[in-house]
């Protein structure tokens, strides 16, 4: 999702001197010189594989708030390349990265002012090659944010449409004489804009923004928007990327008499981005953000008759809050009734699910009585909603209680879908609800009981945001160093988790088909998988929400006399019989199990 | 009664074909949970009728079969001697082993045992409905515009109650009904009646089977689409609570477990069945004479538990004077209702609530049953059960039965109060009116059923009784009157 009413602390970032120039001393140029993929030295890659972003878990790391490796107080792509042995043990698939490209950064860096350059804070572009290089070795993929709608208007070729009406760029975005067209879209940011127009003094016309006034729309209208953008694409696909998230994708096309989301012409451009990527860039993904109700988002997978021809990915955004839901009222229903909503996906589709990332937990896809619910629930200090949503992290969200920790992760692992983990989470970092807006969830990365965590050797007042320093989650106590010397922590909790996951093709490919069964507190699947050579992998999974021991009894006769297998310990449970199949669970408690075939025993 | 059937029952008689299987049914019907074998002495059996259903040469052979039992403390039950049950019987030489645990006895050289735990028994039985199949006695027929579910083997639903069902690989559900009565049966007629009006509140009926007693058409089982992956009302119910009583200090509407958003659906979801009900079957509007009928049949009820509980004797003035609230409460209507409604008969899925077994109060004759009915009935009857939702697990908490703590009790009566202000917005919202607008034929209505709650107790469970005790004192004070 793009930012939001950003008031970040870094704001006020520089610009960049050589852009300046470029749009205001190059009068006589018409068309900025762009950087070409083959300037820079390219990264490895990796084989061809149609299905990994299906199996692969994902993890989202803030660039800013991983590791400094130049003392400045920032984290920066040489500081993540330095992490990827961390990440390549605890069995990350595929980094993604919000955005990281040159930007004035009025909204986090969504606002992107040149789509071949890295914001120097960060490092360069051969930095960036360095990391996916370094990834690559490891068997790690990346992916970043690519925001298509709009530009900053510091972009150059922003300056360039609006100084010269007649230049190659004076097409390039939606400029009209008055403010009255495309009235039925919709304000997104209604706290501070007033319109989705605003006038330009320079050109003398307004322009068309769905986000910020700061941030005006492209027109795809014009073909040379589209191959700009496509260029784009090629530019970090050629350098090696994986894939991209897709940002704001709904608003691409503006149409008079329609609210200007999902439109056909948007469809029709993701088609083309995809068939650019199958011919070019085969194994690459596209992921699309799209906040809408998963019957909405499914068109963004495309035409399933082929398989998906749109974008590979797309979050699924209604489960996160309902697993929320599910456990405070100790009810399967929340997350039964928002699975049983999600329409089957094209073959060659696949969700991205999570439980907590660097926007707010958004409770937009929640009816208004379950949001008041949620704030009450979980939100108990006014500091913690943030737009509409939750700024806390996961383990303060729940209390910093392990079994509901382990609970809501193994949930992640197992429901269908890609999980995407946010960085900080396998070791239970806290959250400072003192600082601004979503700055709260997105401090630096604890690595060590050191100065800074670990994460920078600055000194501590250059820091882009302070070390969490409570007495519960401060980097003393919540670090990754301590965390690896004990296995028995969190950290190494999740480490085996997702390697059990890894082991079983069903998590990742399988269908899903829950279980019912007699105890509303209890939701239980199994996730399916036959692969290629008839290998047929079961994976049952039996979740208790409530905080109190309940038994189960789950109707498993369709796997009669087989032996469910425990994941974790690997210890047979008893056969399955005629009756129905009695378990017991701890308070929030759950098991996973495989379940091979009779025969095949 | 009269005995129409085409055997007559004497042990001696060689046209019984089950006449040398009375003594092993005998053994074998107290082990079933649809006997009420509860205290109850059984005094005899005899075959009240019986035909074989399968086509020669189909193996096993299946009958269906209806058998009356007469039981000793025959005063309890109002004067009948015999009750029926329906059996469907598998009979083979060498059966399978997976029916072995279904076995009832031996005649001659067959092996007879409960037909529904075969799965090649429950399979005809589908087909037979989709071809609509008419076997001896027995009509098959399928729900006419419902989609015919696929052919398989069913199995049997364990713990069931009063009836047996087998479920269809979780698309179709058959419930056979135990207990033999002529005429249609409710569940049958009222899932037709809501499923012709696109009741989305129902499993919708996909068919029925039809069989003949005293000359009369009865129900033998009905197919209807099964809710897969749904939990019922008073588990989900239970939950909330402990998560209530679990707290030290957070009140009702506080805990992370409150149920009113749930009970505001139910309610919506019984005012929509009432509503069905009433487009379907009609309403009447209830007069003197209805009101004082019904007046008088609460009133025998009353008598009934005076006799039996003395708790209930010293109040009977003032209960019999709540009672009377229907006479005087404002003109409304009646028409055909659930009739034994609680939060056990409401199924959780994943799209919404849906209302279960029609058959309306098992102690009532079909005649009682089907008579048009206040909807308050039913209404009353959810209060109910959110109070004994709230109340039942005090015991579990409280040091002792004897020491009840003052605390707990407000946090559970405070859990009843919202959910049954709740189902009532729901209601409300529905059907545009409120029940708590009519509070004096709600009050009887749930006093009359509290008053039943106290003599089923007494007899069946006495450690719950002070439940509805408690219910109907406070339904006597002034300060019950009405809802919050």
């Amino acid at each position: 999702m793009n930012e939001g009413v950003s008031a970040s602390a870094i704001a006020a970032a520089p610009s960049d001197e050589d852009h300046v120039r470029d749009v205001t001393e190059d009068h006589g140029a018409s068309a900025v010189e762009e950087p070409s993929a083959d300037d820079f030295r390219h990264a490895r890659t990796l084989p061809v594989d149609d299905e990994w972003y299906k199996r692969a878990v994902f993890y989202e790391v803030l660039v800013r708030a991983f590791a400094d490796s130049n003392r400045d107080g920032f984290g920066d792509l040489s500081g993540l390349t330095d992490k990827l042995d961390y990440l390549a043990w605890l069995g990350v698939d595929c980094i993604w990265l919000p955005p990281f490209y040159d930007s004035p950064l009025r909204d986090g860096g969504y606002d992107i002012r040149d789509y071949r350059k890295v914001l120097p804070e960060f490092g360069t572009v051969a930095d960036f090659v360095e990391l996916l290089d370094q990834a690559h070795a490891r068997g790690i993929r990346v992916i970043t944010d690519l925001v298509m709608n709009h530009t900053s208007d510091q972009h150059h070729w922003f300056q360039e449409s609006r100084r010269d009406p007649d230049g190659p760029y004076g097409d390039f975005y939606v400029w009209s004489d008055d403010d009255t067209r495309y009235s039925d879209a919709r304000i997104i940011f209604v706290d501070t804009e007033s319109s989705n127009w605003t006038y330009d003094s320079v050109r003398g016309q307004f322009y068309w923004h769905r986000f910020f006034s700061h941030q005006p729309d492209l027109n795809f209208d014009n073909p040379a928007v589209c191959e700009a953008m496509i260029d784009a694409l090629r530019f970090w696909l050629d350098l090696g990327i994986d894939g991209f998230r897709l940002d704001a994708v709904p608003y691409l096309y503006e149409r008079d008499g329609t609210n200007g989301e999902n439109l056909s012409e948007t469809h029709a451009f993701l088609k083309r981005c995809r068939k650019v990527v199958d011919d070019e860039y085969p194994g690459r993904v596209l992921l699309a953000e799209a906040n809408q109700w998963p019957a909405d988002v499914v068109e963004y997978f495309g035409d399933a008759e082929v398989g998906g021809d749109e974008c590979h990915m797309a979050f699924h955004f209604p489960l996160m809050p309902r697993i929320f839901m599910a456990v405070r009222r100790e009810s399967r229903f929340p997350i039964s009734e928002i699975l049983a909503q999600t329409p089957a996906i094209p073959e060659r589709a696949q969700w991205g699910i999570f439980l907590r990332n660097h926007d707010e937990l958004t409770l937009e896809m929640v009816t208004d009585d379950e949001r008041d619910y949620m704030y009450a629930e979980y939100a108990k200090d006014p500091r913690m909603k943030a737009n509409i949503g939750i700024r806390r992290r996961l383990a303060p969200l729940l209390e910093n209680d392990r079994n509901q920790l382990e609970l809501f992760t193994a949930l992640l692992l197992s429901l269908p879908g890609s999980p995407v983990l946010y960085y900080g989470d396998e070791i239970g970092m806290g959250d400072n609800i003192w600082l601004g807006d979503r700055d709260g969830v997105r401090s630096p990365m604890q690595w060590t009981p050191d100065r800074n965590a670990g994460f920078s050797t600055c000194d501590p007042g250059r820091l882009n945001l302070p070390i969490i320093m409570d007495p519960v989650y401060g980097y003393q106590a919540v670090n990754v160093e301590a965390q690896s010397n004990s296995t028995a922590s969190l950290l190494h909790w999740n480490r085996r988790m997702i390697d059990i996951r890894k082991q079983h093709p069903a998590f990742g490919l399988g269908n899903f088909h829950e279980l019912g069964g007699s105890n509303p507190s209890v939701l239980a699947y199994v996730r399916e998988h036959v692969d290629a050579d008839g290998f047929r992998d079961l994976v049952l999974c039996v979740n208790n929400m409530s905080r109190f021991p309940q038994p189960v009894e789950l109707d498993l006769i369709a796997w009669k006399d087989c032996v469910p297998t425990e994941l974790t310990g690997g210890v047979p449970f008893p056969a399955i019989g005629e009756l129905p199949y009695l378990l017991t669970l701890p308070g929030h408690g759950f098991y996973w199990f495989a379940i091979h075939e009779a025969e095949e025993r | 009664m009269p005995a129409t059937s085409p055997t007559d029952g004497n042990p001696g008689d060689t046209g019984d074909p089950l006449a040398g299987l009375h003594d092993a049914l005998l053994a074998w019907l107290p082990t079933q949970r649809w006997f009420p074998a509860k205290g109850r002495v059984v005094a005899g059996l005899r075959t009240v009728s019986h035909a074989v259903v399968s086509a020669p040469g189909e193996t096993p052979t299946v009958e269906h079969a209806v058998i009356g039992v007469s039981f000793a403390d025959a005063a309890d039950t109002g004067g009948s001697t015999e009750e029926r049950y329906q059996l469907v019987l598998g009979v083979q030489a060498s059966p399978p082993a997976d029916v072995e645990y279904a076995v009832i006895g031996r005649r001659g050289e067959d092996v007879v045992y409960d037909g529904l735990a075969d799965g090649r028994i429950s399979r005809l039985f589908l087909s037979l409905i989709t071809e609509n199949a008419t076997r001896g006695p027995l009509r098959f027929v399928a729900e006419p515009d419902t989609e015919a579910p696929i052919v398989g083997p069913g199995r049997p639903l364990i713990g069931e109650q009063s009836n047996s069902s087998v479920i269809y690989g979780e698309r179709a559900i058959m419930k056979l009904f135990r207990r033999a009565t002529a005429g249609l049966n409710p569940d049958l007629e009222l899932h037709r009646a809501l499923g012709r009006q696109g009741s989305h509140e129902v499993a919708p009926l996909l068919g029925a089977i039809e069989g003949e007693i005293d000359g009369e058409p009865m129900t033998v089982a009905m197919l209807q689409t099964y809710a897969s992956n749904s939990a019922d009302g008073w588990s989900m119910a239970a939950a909330s609570v402990r998560d209530l009583l679990a707290e030290a200090d957070l009140r009702a509407d506080e805990v992370g477990g409150d149920f009113a958003g749930e009970a505001h659906r139910i309610g919506k979801t019984v005012a929509a069945v009432h509503l069905e009900l009433a487009a379907a079957l009609g309403t009447h509007p209830l007069d003197a004479r209805g009101a004082s009928e019904i007046e008088e049949w609460m009133l025998e009820r009353l008598d009934r538990a005076a006799a039996a509980v003395p708790g209930v004797a010293e109040q009977r003035e003032a209960i019999a004077a709540v009672l009377r609230g229907v006479s005087a409460a404002e003109p409304s209507t009646l028409q055909r209702i659930h009739g034994d409604l609680h939060l056990g008969q409401e199924l959780r899925t994943p799209t919404g609530w849906l209302v279960i077994d029609f058959e309306g109060e098992p102690s009532k004759s079909l005649a009682d049953r089907v008579r048009p009915d206040s909807p308050m009935r039913d209404v009353a009857a959810m209060l109910r059960s959110f109070d004994y939702a709230a109340f039942h697990q005090l015991s579990e908490w409280e040091q002792s039965a004897d020491d009840p703590d003052p605390q707990l009790e407000r946090r559970a009566q405070e859990w009843a109060d919202r959910n049954r202000s709740a189902f009532c917005d729901g209601y409300a919202e529905a059907t545009g009116t409120d029940p708590r607008e009519s509070p004096e034929l709600l009050r009887a209505y749930e006093l009359d059923k509290a008053v039943y709650e106290v003599l089923y107790e007494t007899r069946n469970r006495p450690s719950w009784v002070s439940i509805p005790l408690r219910s109907m004192r406070r339904l006597l004070t002034p300060a019950g009157r009405g809802e919050r």
